[in-house]
């Protein structure tokens, strides 16, 4: 299909069109089965307030109100192509949510989207995550999800020259600072070490690790090296005791 | 299901409570929410479920949700569960509700035992799941109940996904039969095999709203004693998403605060402390943060926040201050505004959250404290305005300390570094920790912040 009556006009790419209907219809159906979708999607008026009211809206190709029609359609095509790029616009502030006359939630549908999204490995989700391997790197094996010294100038030169100035003596400044705050620049606290190995847990059963896994095979290998070490440290500290 | 039952509801177990007369217009939004409260009872009452319950010991005060519930905040014998933005990028912002709690007087645990929610990567990158977030929350709220001390969240994300949590498990039996297990390999559920949820999730911003009138009276009887006042500031509002928009029938409103029809933290510390709150026609606009965004996409939340915010705060209404409660807007408002300087947009704008601008008018260190050397925007003016006209020394006196203590540790004299720290203005308790010998809680008699 190209494009739809109601709004939806970008063009279905080439590699949707290709995929199998039966796939399609499986990945769709894999994000309907989720428990929460029956609780974010209910009637829907269509009269666009998620959409006026939406950030992404406003600068991308991206609109709230089309992600609840195409489900209420079971628009498996449109809903397919979506999963790969179109979702990720969205700025998951939940301003949709709390928006929609209906209680519906765009935003939330789009959380289970992206995670179905992930779990399937798509190319365009992983060329799209690769520069945020930094941060799974780090929530992944401290349990934190930022540190100071993540904020390297070069990363970020549209925050101005005083970014250089405050990763000078960085550390120095962190232990001047009077409260047990932000004391290790490496992690945002100092996460003890039992902390840690019972978030590798939650991540191994909950299956975290294999959805990283088909993500980013490199990435992967060096989370596991360290969590491997730290789970080895962890035990024969427990042993000592 | 509407108000739970009407107003002068009480649920059986008194967790659900409504006042006699409506506080405020009220519309009736999704307030299904509030029955979350009376299932609780019912699961806590079969034994699937511990409440961790607000005691008197708490210090509870009470605030209004829109839809006209009681909610109840404890302020006194609290646990830190910190923010990873905050800590790692703002690190005036724990510092801030440090200093205030221990201005109080009051009991609190910061510990290492503690993970992020992981709710910014799951909602950047989708790489989690409900179970896996499921787990993180009632692991860190069971350490919480485990000290005896009760969770007070400070990332407005994390308080977004603590609720969204709580509401989903104990609508879902198949998520409590599912995280169960996992919480039992961890030793996450008490000794009878019950999950721990806490009867409120409460965000810092709800604490600083509680806790207003004491911090009103700090400021009339410290900070303005300095030379302090802020009644001229002008002062806009910017409330987080992840805090009134998530779960959005859980959080404080007030009559006095846009008659009920606005979120009332943040806003409501800044009138009690008598500045200017001025509207602007954007208030409910995000900041443009987006979790990924941010990091990856960030022509998009520059844009967002030049656009739809700095500018219409600059031009509409001339604000001094954009105040804050979440780690994402703050960062995103203030990181921002340089950049504008290529378009021809720049528009700038002092940034900091509620609680350490309240921190700054009660007389708090700008910068030992409050740390604003770390702010990439023009906060000078800001603390001229408000009468902290010594800024420079007190910067001077910051920059000293740190080169001293950089000059040290080059050196490898960490025999003298520990002697420094020694006479350094410390706070206690510096550290506490659940599973080490407790030092000095903060209410015993210790002496406080010196500068």
């Amino acid at each position: 299909m190209e494009g739809h009556i109601y709004g939806y006009n970008l063009p279905i790419s080439e590699k949707t069109k290709v995929v199998p209907w039966e796939e399609k219809v499986r990945v769709v159906e894999e994000v309907k089965a989720d428990f929460r979708y029956k609780e974010y999607i209910y009637g829907c008026l269509n009269c666009g307030v998620c959409t006026a009211s939406c950030p992404s809206n406003r600068f991308f190709d991206y609109s709230p109100r089309e992600i609840v029609q195409r489900f209420l359609e079971d628009d498996v095509e449109v809903l397919y192509d979506m999963m790969h790029e179109y979702i990720w616009a969205c700025s998951q502030c939940f301003t949709c949510w709390i928006r929609c006359p209906f209680v519906n939630n765009p935003g939330g549908l789009v959380a289970i989207m992206r995670e179905v999204a992930v779990r399937n490995a798509f190319e365009a989700t992983k060329d799209l995550l690769k520069p945020y391997g930094r941060v799974l790197l780090k929530v992944m094996t401290t349990g934190n999800q930022l540190s100071a010294d993540m904020l390297q100038p070069d990363f970020f030169p549209d925050w101005g020259p005083k970014m250089a100035d405050n990763m000078e003596n960085l550390r120095a400044k962190r232990l001047a600072i009077p409260f047990d705050v932000g004391k290790s620049v490496k992690t945002a606290w100092e996460v003890s070490l039992e902390t840690a190995v019972e978030m590798y847990t939650i991540w191994r059963e909950t299956g975290i690790f294999e959805m990283l896994e088909k993500l980013d095979p490199n990435l992967y290998n060096v989370i596991m090296d360290i969590v491997e070490e730290n789970e080895e440290r962890y035990q024969e500290l427990t042993e000592e005791d | 299901m509407a108000h739970g039952g009407g107003f002068g509801h009480n649920s059986p177990g008194g967790l659900l409570r409504y006042p006699e007369k409506e506080p405020f217009a009220l519309k009736e939004y999704n307030s299904h929410y509030d029955h979350i409260f009376e299932l609780m009872e019912e699961l806590e009452h079969k034994g699937e479920i511990l409440i961790h319950r607000i005691t008197p010991e708490h210090k509870p005060v009470e605030v209004f949700t829109r839809t006209g519930r009681i909610k109840t905040i404890p302020t006194n014998k609290l646990w830190h569960h910190k923010s990873c933005g905050q800590c790692g990028n703002i690190p005036g912002y724990p510092a801030a509700i440090f200093w205030f709690m221990n201005k109080f007087g009051l009991d609190y645990l910061n510990e290492p035992h503690q993970t992020s929610c992981t709710a910014w990567n799951y909602h950047g990158s989708g790489t989690s799941n409900p179970v896996a977030l499921a787990a993180v929350w009632l692991r860190n709220m069971h350490q919480a109940w485990k000290t005896g001390y009760y969770p007070l969240i400070h990332c407005g994300t994390s308080f977004g996904s603590y609720k969204e949590t709580r509401e989903q498990l104990i609508f879902n039996k198949e998520l409590r039969d599912a995280v169960r297990p996992i919480l039992k390999k961890l030793g996450r559920l008490t000794e009878d095999g019950r999950i721990v949820i806490p009867q409120e999730v409460v965000h810092y911003s709800e604490w600083v709203h509680a806790v207003r009138y004491q911090i009103a009276k700090l400021y009339e009887s410290e900070g303005k004693s300095k030379g302090i006042d802020i009644s001229s500031v002008r002062v806009a509002i910017h409330n987080a998403c992840h805090t009134y928009k998530m779960i959005a029938d859980d959080y404080p409103y007030d009559p006095e605060v846009f008659e009920g029809q606005r979120p009332a933290a943040s806003t409501a510390v800044v009138q009690a402390l008598g500045a200017q709150v001025v509207d602007y026609s954007t208030w409910f606009d995000c900041c443009g943060f987006g979790f990924r965004h941010i990091l990856t996409e960030r022509e998009f939340t520059r844009s967002f926040a030049i656009q739809r915010k700095l500018k219409v705060i600059y031009e509409e209404v001339k604000a001094d201050l954009i105040v804050t409660h979440d780690t994402g807007c703050t960062t995103t408002f203030e990181k921002n505004q340089w950049i504008g300087k290529a378009h021809g947009m720049y528009y700038p704008v002092a940034v900091m959250s509620d609680v350490m601008f309240a921190a700054l008018a009660c007389g708090a260190h700008p910068f030992k404290i409050i740390q604003l050397y770390w702010n990439c925007s023009s906060y000078e003016p800001l603390l001229e305005k408000m009468g902290i006209t010594n800024w420079r020394e007190l910067k001077k006196e910051w920059e000293d300390a740190v080169n001293h203590i950089a000059q040290l540790e080059k050196a490898g004299k960490y025999d003298e570094l520990m002697e420094f720290f020694k006479e350094y203005d410390l706070y206690e308790p510096y550290s506490k920790t659940a599973s080490g010998k407790p030092k000095a809680s903060a209410t015993a008699n210790i002496p406080l912040f010196k500068s």
